[in-house]
């Protein structure tokens, strides 16, 4: 599967300029935890509702505040036509929640830790059932070939 | 996808009780209607640049020729 399959949500962006209470309403507003920050058509950065939390109020920043003085950067990546594992050694050795996918240097979305656990436990669930049919019901084996 | 100015994007919830979102498209940034798009949600004013995903649909709205 390419990572743009696996992505569920739509991305939101947002330009470096904005005030971080500007994020803060977008995330209400869209319902997504995270913004793409983008200058022009170039993505510089992203910034989290943890990023508004731990980099902004923690910190005792004005809500006017630019939005690009508490982003992520540089973004961690992955392709959009790239195979969809790929994303596991990333979030594995990057310990990030999300990627940004990009085609072309474009950014196209963002896919979540949440995205792939979700697809997993759908393939847990489709290879336990034959078992958990074993176990609950009847064992249903072949029948013996008739013999002449 | 493929929008005009003034269509409707709905972003639709992904939980059970989560509310689908809408907003109005002000510009189209991409070729030939495709994304990205500048997006106006809701009431609030706010604007974002906007990359539709499989949880978005687009609402068509007839525009009169100026």
């Amino acid at each position: 599967m390419r990572t743009m399959e696996g992505t569920r949500r739509s991305g939101i962006g947002i330009g470096p300029e904005r005030t971080i209470h500007d994020a803060a309403a977008v995330m209400e507003q869209t319902g997504v935890g995270a913004l793409a920050v983008i200058d022009g058509d170039r993505l510089v950065g992203i910034v989290t509702d943890r990023d508004l939390v731990r980099r902004g109020l923690a910190k005792g920043m004005p809500a006017d505040a630019r939005v690009d003085g508490i982003m992520s950067a540089p973004v961690v990546t992955i392709g959009a036509d790239d195979d969809l594992h790929s994303a596991f050694a990333l979030f594995r050795t990057h310990a990030v929640r999300r990627l940004a996918v990009v085609r072309d240097g474009q950014f196209m979305g963002m896919i979540t830790v949440d995205d792939l656990l979700i697809d997993l436990a759908a393939d847990l669930a489709d290879l336990s059932r034959p078992i958990t049919g074993e176990v609950l019901f009847a064992h249903h084996d072949s029948p013996v070939p008739a013999t002449r | 996808m493929q929008a005009s100015t003034g269509d409707r994007i709905m972003i639709h919830g992904h939980r059970i009780g989560e509310p689908d979102r809408d907003g109005e498209v002000l510009e189209v940034r991409g070729t030939d209607g495709g994304p990205p798009y500048v997006v106006r949600w809701g009431n609030s004013g706010h604007e974002t640049i906007f990359f539709p995903g499989s949880d978005a649909t687009v609402q068509h709205f007839e525009h009169a020729a100026s």
